[in-house]
């Protein structure tokens, strides 16, 4: 579904401050710190919701202003030693050329702090904190979600920023650019529910814009329907990637443990995209062979018993850690093969139920026979005859009659 | 209760109302008949075969030649893998059985028919069991299953066990031959063949595919309308599903089973049931691969009742049939 090979979001990623959508009062505020000469706090702590902007205006505004982006992130390790070894030279010195060439230096931009984790970057956030103490330089720290008790003592020496969600009219305006930009034709009411859908999230409205729009087609309403059945889902495309091209075990439980995607919607995408990793029949059946033992953890694990999920990081891990040597990069399968299913709801369900009762009581079988030994014929001849004495027979109602005619068709 | 209205789909319409009409299955009705002729003295009967055989027309036959035109009043018609719990036999079963009909006529007894049986859980059959024991005076049961091996050995050493095989296929043609006459339709000779083979001895299928067939042309059921109709079905679906599987192509063979699940409405459970029954029509396997494949199936329906994703449990599986599929292919290509 993908138009061309640049992700849409690299694509338009802001250059300038004023690029950035949304969220003025947090974007001015920050400005303002960044240029002043002499700060009140050598730490900034950006908050809020993912792909509204923060590291964007971190990126942005050090172009304009002439800083160099020190940064780590989520995948990189921030043990204590790792925080030393790479942050500590780069806050330790005032650029000596910071007049001559307009440059002003580093600056440490340390995005995702509350991804930071308790066991593999154990002292992680100790050590930022003496850094910040002691730095010459700008810090600069992103989060989702400041609340986390590990957060305490950054917050402590930070000044806080709070970015929201962006507003969804300022969003459809954004699509609309893009779409003149990409010579993509687009109903209005279709960039509104992308949207809408986003929650304000503008990374993830310009993916889903992307993986909607196709050449020479219209993009409808009708086509951004899949889009309610997936939750924000940004870091799934680069979790998978990441996720099929480990080297290791190790490599995958860690990365399964950072990654923010949601379990259930991972384990789907794992299963759909799977042949296309494995294209060897033996590996493929290793491998799903892991993904059917952590699908049956996931069931296990249920709403309580949380203290299973290393048992399923484990058995999906082990699942793409099948061949690693065979791994090339192949395109995704999204969205998830599952919507076709989810036409399948409780209620659609148990009014087929219903229609199954009916049938055995009047032919003498189960729901389960009439499923598979009826309902396939009864249903031709219902869509031939359009109801008709077969039905009243059956005593089915006319809303079960037309569920049976519209039944397969979508 | 009784329905007097005429039925309108074939297989009830058509449906054998006394064990005299009923002419496929000669040994059986003979044996049945000289029980019937003393009623007192029958026993619990056991009907046991694959679908679509006749067993449930005997059962619904016997209860007419017991009680007539008000049989619906002495007969309690349960379908176990409906209702197959524990909770059903001690409550509807229990009540119905117990109490004596002796005085409403000439028949002291109620009979249980009890379909599908084998889907019973254990402690739902041994608890019928111990009712069959105490109410042996006012109840006669006729348990219907495809295989009796499911059924505990008490219940079974308590019933007069009748077998149904396949249907012959000679016998097949002709009934499904003598019904569209009676309906006034053509039935073309290949067109009645490719029923038969469809249908693998299920006459229930048979008589559906040729209900749907005449409703789609006017007067004459050819061969194109039938293969038209069957290719729907889910069994075909299914079949061709597995072969996909079998010969390599992973991909295909998931987007059949998502389109089964999508067109049909079927659960995870009752995908893997028909994956085992289909697996065994199929003739291009050997039974000792049948068999390697029904363990694997037996893994993965039992992963299924604990997983949480039923269509990752069933993409496994045909992966499995896919490595499988592979192995056979080399151990042709080493011969």
């Amino acid at each position: 579904m993908t138009r061309n090979d640049l992700l849409w979001v690299e694509k338009y990623r802001p250059k300038k401050i004023e690029d950035i959508v949304g969220n003025e009062e947090a974007k001015a505020s920050f400005v303002e710190w960044l240029k002043s000469k002499r700060r009140t706090k050598k730490a900034i702590l950006l908050y809020g919701p993912p792909g509204v902007g923060k590291t964007a205006l971190v990126n942005a505004a050090a172009k304009e202003f002439g800083f160099t982006v020190i940064e780590m992130n989520a995948s990189d390790t921030r043990s204590e030693k790792a925080i030393n070894e790479v942050a500590k030279p780069a806050t330790a010195y005032i650029a000596l050329d910071s007049f001559s060439v307009g440059s002003k230096g580093n600056l440490l931009f340390l995005d995702e702090v509350d991804g930071i984790a308790g066991n593999e970057d154990r002292g992680g956030v100790g050590a930022i904190v003496k850094i910040v103490e002691q730095s010459r330089v700008p810090v600069i720290m992103a989060a989702n979600d400041p609340d986390l008790d590990k957060l305490r003592p950054l917050k402590k020496v930070s000044m806080l920023v709070r970015f929201q969600q962006v507003r969804i009219p300022r969003i459809i305006v954004l699509l609309q650019k893009i779409c003149l930009l990409e010579r993509v034709k687009a109903e209005f009411e279709a960039l509104e529910r992308i949207a809408q859908n986003s929650r304000g999230d503008v990374r993830s409205a310009i993916n889903d814009l992307q993986s909607l729009s196709e050449e020479d087609h219209v993009l409808t309403l009708q086509d951004t329907v899949m889009l309610s059945s997936r939750n924000k889902d940004v870091t799934m495309d680069e979790t998978l990637r990441a996720f099929f091209s480990a080297k290791s075990i190790e490599e995958v439980s860690t990365l399964l443990r950072y990654s923010s995607v949601d379990y259930d919607d991972f384990l789907l995408s794992v299963s759909d995209n799977l042949p296309k990793r494995y294209t060897d029949p033996d590996e493929l059946a290793t491998a799903y062979n892991f993904v059917s033992q952590a699908d049956v953890f996931r069931g296990r694990i249920g709403t309580e018993n949380w203290h299973l999920l290393k048992y399923f990081f484990n058995s999906l891990a082990e699942a793409a850690a099948v061949a690693p040597e065979s791994y090339k990069p192949f395109q995704f399968i999204s969205p998830p093969i599952r919507i076709i299913t989810l036409f399948w709801t409780k209620g659609k369900r148990t009014t087929l139920n219903n229609i199954c009762a009916k049938i055995g009581a009047q032919c003498h079988v189960s729901i389960e026979i009439a499923k598979h030994s009826f309902i396939p014929y009864v249903k031709s001849i219902l869509q031939k005859q359009k109801g008709g004495p077969i039905a009243s027979w059956l005593k089915l109602t006319p809303e079960e009659v037309d569920f049976l005619i519209k039944m397969g068709r979508f | 209760m009784a329905v007097t209205e005429e039925a309108l789909m074939w297989v009830e319409k058509y449906r054998p109302k006394t064990l005299d009409e009923v002419v496929d299955l000669r040994d059986i009705v003979d044996s049945l008949k000289a029980f019937l002729k003393n009623p007192k003295t029958m026993p619990h009967l056991m009907l046991a075969g694959i679908p679509g055989t006749g067993k449930t027309t005997i059962a619904l036959c016997i209860a007419r030649e017991l009680y007539g035109q008000n049989w619906r009043n002495f007969t309690l018609e349960l379908n176990a893998s409906d209702e197959r719990g524990i909770d059903t036999v001690r409550e509807r079963i229990k009540d119905f059985s117990r109490y004596s009909r002796a005085g409403f006529g000439n028949i002291p007894f109620a009979l249980v028919i009890l379909d599908e049986s084998d889907m019973m859980t254990g402690p739902a059959q041994t608890a019928l069991r111990r009712i069959m024991e105490t109410s042996s005076r006012t109840s006669r049961f006729i348990l219907i299953c495809n295989q009796s091996s499911k059924i505990i050995e008490p219940i079974q050493s308590r019933c007069a066990i009748f077998r149904f095989s396949r249907l012959d296929r000679q016998a097949m043609k002709e009934h499904l031959q003598n019904i569209a006459k009676k309906e006034n339709v053509k039935l073309l000779p290949e067109a009645a063949e490719r029923i038969v083979d469809f249908s693998e001895g299920d006459l229930r299928h048979a008589m559906n595919a040729l209900q749907t067939a005449s409703a789609y042309k006017e007067g004459v059921v050819d061969e194109k309308t039938v293969s038209m109709v069957i290719g729907e079905a889910s069994p075909m679906q299914v079949q061709k599903m597995i072969r996909k599987a079998l010969y390599g192509d992973f991909m295909e063979a998931r987007k059949t089973m998502y389109d089964i699940m999508g067109s049909f409405g079927f659960s995870g459970s009752e995908i893997i049931r028909q994956v085992q029954r289909e697996l065994f029509k199929m003739s291009d396997l050997t039974p000792e691969q049948k068999a390697e494949l029904s363990n694997i199936i037996g893994e993965y329906d039992y992963r299924l009742t604990q997983g949480a994703n039923s269509d990752i449990q069933l993409s496994a599986l045909l992966a499995q049939f896919a490595k499988f599929g592979k192995s056979i292919e080399e151990s042709y290509d080493a011969q």
